[in-house]
């Protein structure tokens, strides 16, 4: 009896120290956390970012949001060009863009296809503006959003003021290309020149994919530019 | 520890038999296709969808292994009374889950290798770039598969391989809810509901610490500081799992 007693209060001491253990462990493991939380903490704006539509679909991604984000890249590029064959009605391309970009707000081409989309062919230039706006704030060092942003100013909207502060923007920002300081010496200089608006729809022209290239061509014919388009 | 590295290399042995090659070629020959189909829809992202897609993939594959495979493992010992002949030796009960642990791990860490492989070929190939950024992913699951194996072992330990896998499921699940029980908890609810929701919070496996998918789908590299944060998490939590683990397996009563 007496030895069962000491092998049951040595299992119980045995029991406490196994629980002491995973406490103070679990603790070690929440300090960690918490210090990681602290130094690594992205912006608050991203946080932001994710309200309120792509809220749902990143929680239910479970971690694999920028998985959902390509999905949803892939049926909101598919749903643009059903559109473009058939009515050329894309209402909900402000909508999808913008889950894409909540679910991975890295994902550049998202910005821009869906800004240019909403600038160009829904003349929602407010709302195509807004979505480079949103990219630049969770991306504050793409040269490629900034000059962007300067392209629908100065061939949407024509506002070449703002064209031209926001190509400045994008030649002072990392990893820009040699021609994005040739374009922000001639906003300055050319504001509101068709010459202008020619060499920025012949670089989407050069640079953009298929369907941006077919509204660079469009335009280039409407410009009486006809020239290296198809 | 030789005794810990046998049962070790016994689980390795037993769960590689569960045609796991089978995986790696399945997860192969589907990531090529996907690359097929995917890049020439994607605008010019194909190269980040297939590296997205296949470092997803490989992680599912590899927890639902994980989970799949774990929580049988401990109960197939018993259901053939094999254990019986593994405690008769001089063994700990501890010592035995932490060879389970191991062994485990060991296999769905090759096979989670051996697919993220696959991914930096298949895109070496298609795109003419290796994403050599990927192994800074790698390691991070590699992490986060420690603690999920932890989290089987620790509710095979006392429950059935259904439950096992339902309760691992689950806690995995609330884990990526967590930052929202943490939030809601501290609005306005009692002080009781703050402290549980607190208590639960800091219980529950922060695996989007593990998650740097995103981030290497777009070239960036995971940052020192963060891998070795969140490695510290990994093992202070999977170390605690296992010893709650062997705590309950200690005084479990075999029948």
């Amino acid at each position: 009896m007496i030895a069962a007693w000491v092998r049951g209060r040595a299992g119980a001491g045995s029991g406490l120290l196994a629980l002491g253990a995973c406490a103070l462990l679990v603790a070690g493991a929440g300090a960690v956390h918490g210090a990681m939380k602290e130094r690594l903490a992205r912006p608050p704006v991203d946080e932001l970012l994710y309200y309120p539509s792509g809220l749902l679909v990143r929680q239910a991604s479970l971690g694999y949001e920028s998985a959902a984000a390509d999905v949803a890249w892939l049926r909101g590029i598919q749903y643009y060009g059903e559109h473009r064959l058939t009515d050329q009605k894309y209402e909900m391309i402000g909508h999808v863009m913008s889950i894409v970009t909540d679910l991975d707000p890295r994902f550049l081409q998202p910005y821009i296809f869906g800004a240019l989309v909403l600038a160009q062919e829904l003349k929602r230039t407010d709302e195509g503006l807004a979505l480079l706006e949103k990219g630049m704030r969770a991306n504050p060092d793409s040269w490629l959003l900034a000059f962007e942003t300067g392209f629908i100013h100065y061939v949407c909207r024509h506002d070449y003021e703002a064209a031209s502060r926001y190509f400045a923007r994008a030649s002072r920002l990392p990893g820009h290309p040699e021609y994005v300081d040739r374009f922000a010496a001639f906003a300055t200089q050319r504001s509101g020149n068709e010459g202008m608006a020619i060499l920025l729809w012949k670089r989407v022209l050069a640079t953009g994919n298929k369907y941006t290239q077919d509204v660079a061509a469009r335009e280039l014919r409407r410009l009486g530019a006809e020239e290296g388009t198809r | 520890m030789s005794r810990v590295l046998a049962i070790a290399r016994n689980t390795v042995r037993e769960v590689v038999r569960e045609r796991m090659v089978l995986v790696l070629a399945i997860f192969g020959v589907a990531l090529v296709a996907a690359s097929q189909v995917f890049s020439p829809l994607a605008m010019g992202e194909g190269r980040k969808i297939v590296t997205d897609f296949g470092l997803a993939g490989s992680t599912v594959l590899a927890t639902m292994l994980t989970i799949f495979l774990g929580s049988s493992l401990l109960h197939k010992e018993l259901d053939r009374r094999t254990i019986y002949a593994v405690m008769a030796k001089p063994i700990r009960r501890a010592d035995f889950l932490l060879g389970k642990f191991a062994g485990l791990w060991a296999t769905t860490a090759l096979l989670l290798a051996g697919m993220t492989g696959i991914v930096l070929a298949v895109v070496t190939i298609s795109y003419h770039e290796t994403p050599w950024v990927v192994l800074g992913a790698l390691v991070l699951t590699l992490a986060e598969l420690a603690v999920v194996t932890a989290i089987v072992i620790f509710f095979s330990a006392f429950t059935t391989p259904a439950l096992t896998a339902f309760f691992t499921v689950a806690t995995v699940v609330a884990g990526h809810f967590a930052e929202d029980l943490h939030y809601f908890g501290g609005q306005g609810g009692s002080a009781a509901v703050a402290g549980i929701t607190e208590a639960i919070y800091w219980a529950l496996p922060h695996l989007a610490l593990f998650n740097a998918r995103g981030l290497v789908a777009h070239g960036i590299a995971v940052e020192p500081e963060r891998l070795l944060f969140a490695l510290a998490y990994g093992a202070l939590y999977a170390t605690a799992s296992l010893i709650a683990a062997g705590a309950i397996f200690e005084r479990r009563e075999f029948r």
